[in-house]
């Protein structure tokens, strides 16, 4: 007879036991973002004022809002974490921080018409 | 099976070659003789009498090399290569041509069959030149390729400053042609192929031994239609492809599958190409259209692809000179013409070569407009059943069904031209199953003998009716499987639609006599690949009323063969022309869309006998041309009339919802209805009296007929060529 295996795997958690830890941990990052804002528009001379930089900072939150797995929120904190060490220390340049907005890149087209101008199949 | 004796092929001119149709009754066929055990390899095979060594070692899997050998020609046996050795018999024996005996044991991997071949393949070799670095048939040479695997693994051959290899002048066959004839092996396809598949009897051998020779004789050009295949047959370098001569070789290229559009019958083609370009069309093995064969200008009009192409949108200027624009203002300019036109006044005109995608986003994009006039160039005649029962406008009886045909009647149509390899299937019936052929028309050269009846339209009304006293009639009436081929170009006289009516009649009649119940009589043959499904889709055929109306805009959707032209039309009158082509109908343009060739785009054609099929994409558009479809479905949505369908599977939905028949690709769907057809054809028996005449009469009028074969510089050589040779006094 064949023992069966459990279905479910423990493993080792990375920094949280369990999801409300980990839901902590990335609300945590969010307020140090939040209230470093005031000070990136002082330091980096971005033509962005406060409110852009809010909703940027929540874009990229509710990017990652479906995610479950306590191992990954772990993770996504701990490189916010580092993102926020470069930006505290001015290791990220005025193109880094703007390159959130990605003002050069040009949408391809998405619509028929659009496709069909610019030859895209 | 062995092949039969070729008793047609030699005795061309002889009156009794004939048997009486009453000796062999279609149902009284033998039945099938019984089969019995030969032993390849010790592998035990069961086989019919009569198959040869070679047949029977492929049913088992075992491929025994051959040079001379094709299953398509007769069994020559000349080159030895599948020589192999049969247990207790002294010598070996050539597997082409030897039948096998019941219990035979061949070995085709013994010591003696390997020393065989080694030692035919040194003598091949001997004569052989050592070029194939220079060599267009390197990589895909069957010489080459045997020579690796059977060949002997070193060379005694020291002879090379003494007397030399055998040296021979090459021919000149014409323009597609190129021959290296010191290459030749003397397999003797190409001269079989002609005098048996093309029905041109020019190639022959002279001399014995060293001294033999495959030629013309006297120094003459090649005159088929058919005459590509023959490179494709050689195994060796000895023919090869003049236009491709030097371009590429066979390892650098891609083959895509697709479908040819120059002829109505729907050719499966194997495109090869190279950096974004089409370098040349080989022939696919398809049983039910072309078998491996391909007509001359499906195979070498590709050169036209690249030449008087439309590459950009133009429109004309103030001077009226057409200007490159972009996209946008040239769409623009098009949409306010189609939109500001009123309903009645708008008319659409499907050409030659357009494919069922862009004739359905056509036809919808116009009836979305309000107008009903989508035509096609070529006309049908709409009385009595019309185009609306399929079976009307479609070859009944499909291609590959022709060579079990025991009579053949061509009502004006000249199939050796207008579509070359049901030609082929024709002749392959006379030849080789004792077909007889009656044409009615002006006298033309088929390649085999025919009954020329005449050229007058009142004979098709005699055997319609049954009054008509000629041979004819009888053996139409007494053949077990008759096979009525009416030319679609016909049916533009006035006197067209009786003349359907009449046919229709006549194969109809015929048809109910038949024991085989499935067996379809009524052909036509329509002269373009787009024919059959603009009908399908709902085109109008023809062009005549909603011209005289005075159009104010014209769409022409590769609409090149001149049927609308500037001075039909009113004066303002707006022509917006979309093709691939510059030709007369981009020449009357105020306005230029540029579309996909066939090579170009994925797009479904139905052939002749309602067959649908695919071309697939094989290089890109040029410059900023476009696929057709997409034209029209973005020109749809510019005018505010936006066609659903976004990606071409939705385009294709449609397709099927209009007719199932479009998307079901490689398959015919059986047509019926003949009856009602022939039942509404009875009041449009009007006496004729007209004379049938055909378009396409000597073989220089075959090479251009469509835009991308007249501007191919090869077909204008073949021309000349042609015309040329028709001087000589050869």
């Amino acid at each position: 007879m064949v023992v069966g295996r459990a279905a479910t795997k423990a493993v080792r958690p990375l920094l949280s036991k369990e999801f409300c830890e980990a839901r902590r941990r990335a609300i945590g990052l969010y307020r140090a973002f939040y209230r470093y804002i005031p000070y990136i528009l002082t330091f980096y001379d971005i033509t962005k004022n406060e409110e852009d930089m809010r909703w940027k900072l929540r874009e990229y939150f509710y990017k990652n809002a479906c995610i479950t797995d306590v191992r990954v929120i772990d993770l996504l904190v701990i490189k916010g974490y580092c993102e926020l060490k470069e930006v505290t220390n001015q290791w990220q340049q005025k193109g880094h921080m703007m390159r959130h907005w990605s003002p050069t890149i040009e949408r391809k087209p998405t619509d028929f018409l659009g496709k069909f101008y610019a030859g895209i199949d | 099976m062995l092949r039969q004796p070729l008793s047609r092929a030699l005795t061309l001119s002889s009156p009794v070659r004939a048997a009486p149709l009453a000796a062999r009754p279609y149902s009284a066929a033998p039945p099938p003789p019984e089969k019995f055990e030969v032993f390849i390899d010790d592998k035990p095979v069961q086989v019919a009498p009569g198959t040869t060594i070679l047949q029977a070692a492929a049913q088992v899997g075992v491929e025994i090399p051959r040079f001379c050998y094709h299953e398509r020609l007769a069994v020559a046996g000349n080159c030895r290569m599948c020589l192999v050795e049969i247990e207790k018999s002294p010598k070996p024996a050539a597997a082409c041509a030897m039948p096998v005996m019941k219990g035979m044991r061949i070995k085709t991997n013994s010591d003696l069959t390997r020393k065989a071949r080694e030692g035919v393949m040194e003598f091949l070799l001997v004569n052989h030149p050592l070029d194939c670095p220079i060599c267009d048939q390197g990589g895909e040479c069957d010489l080459q390729d045997q020579s690796m695997a059977f060949g002997s693994d070193r060379s005694r051959f020291t002879d090379i400053h003494f007397s030399g290899k055998r040296a021979v002048e090459d021919k000149d066959v014409g323009p597609l042609i190129k021959t290296i004839m010191t290459r030749c092996i003397h397999c003797t396809r190409c001269i079989r192929f002609a005098s048996e598949v093309a029905g041109v009897d020019d190639f022959g051998t002279t001399g014995r031994g060293s001294d033999m020779q495959v030629g013309t004789y006297v120094e003459k050009m090649f005159l088929s239609e058919l005459s590509g295949n023959i490179i494709d047959l050689c195994p060796v370098g000895a023919l090869t492809s003049k236009p491709y001569s030097f371009a590429a070789r066979p390892w650098e290229t891609r083959r895509i599958d697709s479908v040819d559009v120059l002829d109505p019958l729907g050719s499966n083609i194997v495109v090869a190409t190279r950096t974004n370009e089409v370098l040349r069309i080989l022939p696919r093995t398809n049983e039910e259209i072309n078998e491996e064969w391909l007509s001359d200008k499906s195979r070498f009009a590709c050169d036209g692809l690249k030449r008087q192409r439309l590459v950009t949108p133009m429109m004309k200027d103030s001077r009226g000179n057409l200007v490159p624009v972009e996209w946008e203002d040239a769409m623009v300019a098009a949409a306010r013409a189609l939109r500001d036109c009123p309903p009645g006044k708008l008319l659409a005109v499907a050409g030659d070569l357009a494919d069922a995608e862009s004739l359905v986003a056509l036809k919808d994009l116009v009836n979305r407009l309000g107008s009903e006039n989508t035509c096609t160039e070529q006309y049908f005649p709409l009385d009595g059943a019309g185009i609306d029962l399929r079976s009307s406008y479609l070859c009944n009886t499909k291609i590959a069904n022709v060579e079990d045909s025991d009579f053949v009647l061509l009502i004006g149509t000249n199939t050796r031209l207008e579509a070359p390899l049901l030609n082929a299937r024709i002749r392959k019936a006379f030849i080789h199953k004792d077909t007889d052929v009656a044409y009615i028309g002006p006298k033309v050269d088929l390649t085999y003998e025919y009954m020329h009846v005449g050229d007058s339209a009142s004979i098709v009304k005699d055997l319609a009716s049954g009054s008509s006293s000629h041979e004819v009639l009888k053996r139409l009436e007494s053949a077990q499987r008759p096979v009525v081929i009416l030319g679609a170009d016909q049916l533009k006289t006035p006197e067209g639609p009786a003349l359907l009516a009449y046919t229709q009649e006549l194969a109809l009649r015929l048809q109910d006599k038949l024991q085989d119940k499935n067996w379809k009589v009524l052909n036509v043959l329509q002269r373009t690949a787009s024919q059959v499904a603009a009908l399908d889709i709902g085109y109008q055929p023809g062009v005549g009323k909603a011209l005289a109306d005075g159009p104010q805009v014209v769409y022409l959707l590769g609409a090149d063969s001149g049927v609308v032209s500037r001075d039909q039309l009113p004066k303002g009158a707006v022509v917006i022309y979309q093709g691939h082509h510059g030709d007369a109908g981009a020449a009357m343009a105020d306005i230029v869309l540029p579309g996909a060739a066939y090579t170009e785009k994925r797009a479904t054609y139905v052939n002749a006998e309602g067959r649908a099929q695919q071309t697939l994409v094989a290089v890109t558009p040029p410059g900023k041309a476009r696929e057709d479809w997409k034209i029209l479905r973005a020109l749809s949505e510019v005018i505010g009339e936006r066609l659903p369908y976004d990606n071409l599977d939705e385009v294709r939905d449609r397709l099927s919802q209009i007719s199932p028949a479009l998307v079901t690709y490689g398959d015919v769907q059986a047509n019926n209805y003949f009856a009602q057809a022939r039942t509404l054809a009875q009041s449009l028996q009007k006496p004729v009296s007209g004379k049938l005449d055909v378009k396409l009469k000597q073989l220089e009028d075959f090479f251009m007929t469509d835009t991308i074969s007249r501007a191919s510089p090869t077909m204008a050589k073949c021309v000349q060529a042609v015309i040329k040779q028709k001087q000589s006094k050869y």
